[in-house]
Parts: C-alpha cells; structure tokens; sequence
C-alpha cells in the first residue's frame, strides 16, 4: 500500500521523520533500519547534485547530521531518523547523486542504522494509519507554496 | 525585532567564511542574535562552492602568482570572485521552531525579498529568479545560497556584483572558452550586470549597502542594531578560521562527485549553435549556449540559468527547453526548441563519455574523498 498523490509516492510499508522527510524503514530479523530521503523532501530541496555520508562504523543520533548534502544551492546536513552505529553505507550514491532523485526508496537508500532505541525513536516517527493525514497536510502546503502543481 | 547589523570591509576569506558559519551555528542554539552581515573581502579572493573541486573551477597558478587567496564557501553554487566592488550579504537566523523556515526552496525566496527591495529603491528592476539567482532583465545581478547548519541556525548567503572586472574574473575562474578574448568577454558581460552599469552611476559600495539595509528593514519589518561581533563569537570565529578555513584539509577537499565538460555544435538554416556543459556527474552544472545566430540575449540567458544545477535526464531538459521557448518564442528568431536540446543533450552525453573515460584512468585528476571534512 503507498499513499501517492500525484507524483510525491510516500510509501507505507516504513516510517518518516516529519520534520526532515527521511525515511526508516526497519527490518525486525536483523534489527536494523535502512534510511533514505522521501519524495517531497526531494521535492522541496530540487534534485541532490552531492552527497556524503559518515562512515560505517560512526555513531549517529537521531536529530544530528549522518552525511551533507548540496541540492540547487541550499547545502546542509542530512538528518539521522534514529539513534544508532552505521553499519552500511551506500557509496552509490555518494558518487551518483542522482541515484536518489530517481530511486529514493530503493537504489537510492543512504545508509543502514543498528538503532539503539528504535522502540522509542520510532513512535516519534509517522507511519501506518498517521500517514495519509500527514501527507495530505504536506501537499496541500507545498502546494500553497507553489511547489508542486 | 531586532537583528544585529555588523558592516565589515577588507576581511580576510578565511575570517568572512568562519564568520558566516559560526553565527548560523551560534543562532541556532540562540547563543548569537539574528545577524545581518553586509560586508566586503579583500580585493581580491575566490570562493568555492561548498562541494566543488578547487582545481576544476579556479586557476589556481594564477591566483598564487597573483595573491588571490583560495576559500570554500559553507554555502553551494559555483565558484565567485570577491572583492572590494562586491558586496557580500550574510543573514543569519534560527532555523527551527518556525515553519516558514523549514522548507528550502521558499526561503530562497522570502530571504531575497530584502535584497530586491533595497535595489529597487534605486530603480533597479531585480526579480528573484528560481532557483538561487537575483536578475535584472534576464542578467544576472546577485548569487544565491542557503546553508543549515548541525543547529539548525541558516545562513543566508549572496554576493551582490556593486561592479566587477569581468577580465579579472575570467582569469581566475576556469571557464569553457578555449581562449580569453574580447569576445568572450563581451559574452560574459551579456550575461551579468552591476549596480553601476544597471544605474549607470559610480555609486559607492557604502551607498549600495545602505539601501539593501534599508530592503531588509522592510521586508522583514526588524530594526537594524549596528553592532560588532561579541567578544565570545570572535574567539569562535577565530578557533573556526584556524581549524577549517585555513585548513587544506577543508580549501582542498575533493568529492566522489566527478566533474566533466561536453560540448556540441549543431548547424541550422538560423545559424551555428555552439552549446558547452559543466557536469557534476549527472547533474548539469553550467551550460553555455553560443553561435553565430542571432537570438535575444536575455533569452538565452534564460534558458542557461534555467539549465543551471539541472538534472540531465533528457526529458527533463526537453521539457525546460520547451518551457523556456513558450514563454519567449519570439525570441529565438528562428532557432527551434529542438535543435537547442539537440545540442544540449549531446554536449551532456560528451561530457558524461569524458567522464567515464577519466573515471577509468587511474592516474585521473577525481580522487575519492579524503580529510576530515569529506
């Protein structure tokens, strides 16, 4: 199931930092989330000319920088959704940006956290049935803003 | 509300920079006030954007044998010249807990509107134009950029060209001309423009600075407090200047992102097209668009800025060509919208075979990233 509306596909199947638009999407066998950057987040940045990401290995917080980013000319970090240690990085990307402006919930995923606190970090996150409700809100701001037609 | 205005000249590359990035970082923990910084470097430095590879974009020979120093600008875009005739505008302000700062392209937008206020006081026409510039008549007059710092803090970025020696620029930067002559000079002048060629006076840089104080003070309804850096940011601009800005670690930075330069010429009964293309990987740079046919200036320069940090997937292009061309049809006398996407997709494909080519060359100038600030 995926709440699209338009062209901004906001997939159901994980969860969304509402604040920086990047998803987590968290696999329970191995407990580890892999995150990325969502569709109206690409949106509202234009399309990502250069990534970096922290290494494996690094640890991150949610709410911190886990890599930089420089869409058109706004420059800034890219936020970590949960709390945790890199243990996957997705060099793809960092060498071809624009895997992410195409794929970003697939190929153009960033990095794989081991959470340390995923059942608490993850209830800040929305997901399931507080989905349709933030998107909807979402659109009809960007589109208010003239972002999106 | 009040914001801080701190009116410094003759800086350092370093000391702007360091300066720039600790008052984002500072707003953002509400250590530091809001500040506006309207300020002007030493004649004469270079500035990077954020991610770009210094030797790509500047001659880096010519500026050691000339003193012009080298810097990386916290903010994106291409590489600049700065001096005592540009004038840089820094605003720094919290970034959270307010919506209308949290989403990127509309504060390009709302952050210019101090800028266009003050250059229309002196009947100059500037508009914003997205995504980052500030244009007069389809010339560009002041670049863009926005940086969000770990804090949160944003840092409002533009350098306003009050005058500048295109020749000097020229010389400095790395351009797609094969040769420097008055030609390509005269080119480049088509496509920028100045304070003092736009009101055709010898304003003063003073003079300029006091009406784009005046644009913000209107447009953000604040009042401007001259001020001077406290005591506490100075001692962190300084430990930020030492630490990164002087670093090479940080000037000289390089990223997995290649850049690559394609070029094609596409004869049609209206004259030769002659188009150049500056990639970052995938993603058009730059493009420049000449021949011998003749076309509106200002339309061509609106079809390269609307090129400009544009993804190169061919439909895209297409479809901005062609937007582009709507709204100036008459313009382009001629030149149909699809011999210039003709062109612009083979340059992009040019420079994308140039890419690989080098990315197979072990001994290539694209390394993969390394320092600290990689």
């Amino acid at each position: 199931m995926s709440n699209q509306t338009n062209s901004y596909d906001i997939p159901a199947d994980r969860a969304y930092d509402r604040e920086h638009h990047m998803w987590a999407q968290y696999d329970s066998a191995s407990n580890q989330v892999t995150v990325g950057i969502d569709t109206l987040g690409l949106a509202s940045l234009g399309d990502l000319a250069y990534v970096t990401l922290q290494a494996v290995g690094m640890p991150v917080k949610r709410g911190e920088s886990m890599g930089t980013l420089e869409a058109a000319k706004m420059t800034g970090d890219l936020i970590a959704p949960v709390s945790g240690v890199i243990v996957a990085r997705n060099d793809s990307v960092v060498k071809n940006p624009s895997i992410v402006n195409q794929n970003p919930y697939s190929d153009g995923w960033m990095v794989v956290i081991k959470p340390s606190d995923w059942e608490n970090e993850s209830a800040q996150l929305v997901s399931d049935d507080g989905l349709p409700a933030w998107v909807e809100s979402e659109i009809k701001r960007y589109r208010s803003q003239g972002w999106i037609d | 509300m009040n914001w801080k205005l701190i009116t410094d000249d003759g800086v350092a590359a370093s000391f702007g920079l360091a300066a720039d990035d600790t008052l984002a970082q500072r707003v953002g923990m509400n250590l530091s006030q809001p500040t506006l910084r309207l300020y002007t470097y030493h004649s004469h430095c270079a500035l990077v954007g954020r991610f770009q590879n210094v030797e790509n974009e500047v001659r880096v020979e010519y500026c050691r044998e000339n003193g012009i120093t080298i810097n990386r600008r916290p903010t994106g875009g291409g590489a600049i010249i700065m001096g005592a005739d540009q004038l840089g505008v820094a605003l720094t302000i919290p970034g959270h807990d307010e919506d209308n700062y949290s989403h990127a392209r509309e504060l390009m937008g709302i952050f210019s509107e101090g800028l266009v206020r003050g250059l229309n006081q002196l009947n100059v026409e500037a508009r914003f134009r997205r995504k980052n510039d500030i244009e007069v008549n389809g010339k560009k007059l002041v670049g863009l950029g926005i940086y969000r710092a770990p804090s949160g803090g944003l840092l409002f970025h533009a350098s306003l060209l009050v005058d500048l020696d295109i020749a000097l620029m020229l010389r400095v930067l790395n351009t797609p001309f094969e040769k420097l002559s008055d030609k390509e000079i005269d080119t480049v002048a088509g496509r920028i423009t100045t304070v003092r060629r736009e009101t055709e006076s010898s304003i003063s840089l003073d003079e300029v600075r006091r009406v784009i104080a005046d644009g913000f003070v209107s447009a953000f309804d604040v009042n401007l407090v001259p001020s001077d850096f406290t005591v506490e940011e100075r001692a962190q601009i300084t430990k930020l200047e030492q630490e990164k800005y002087l670093s090479e670690d940080w000037v000289y930075q390089t990223t997995a992102v290649p850049d690559s330069n394609g070029s094609a010429k596409v004869k049609t009964p209206a004259g030769l097209i002659d188009v150049s293309v500056t990639m970052a990987g995938a993603t058009i740079k730059a493009v420049f668009i000449g021949g011998d046919f003749f076309a509106a200036e200002n339309a061509v320069a609106d079809l390269e800025s609307s090129l400009r940090w544009h993804t190169s997937q061919p439909e895209k292009v297409a479809a901005t060509v062609e937007k582009i061309y709507q709204s100036r049809k008459n313009q382009f006398n001629g030149i149909q919208p699809e011999v210039i996407i003709e062109a612009v997709t083979k340059a992009v494909a040019r420079a994308r075979v140039a890419e690989s080519q080098m990315r197979a060359d072990p001994y290539g100038c694209y390394v993969n990233p390394g320092g600290q600030y990689a």
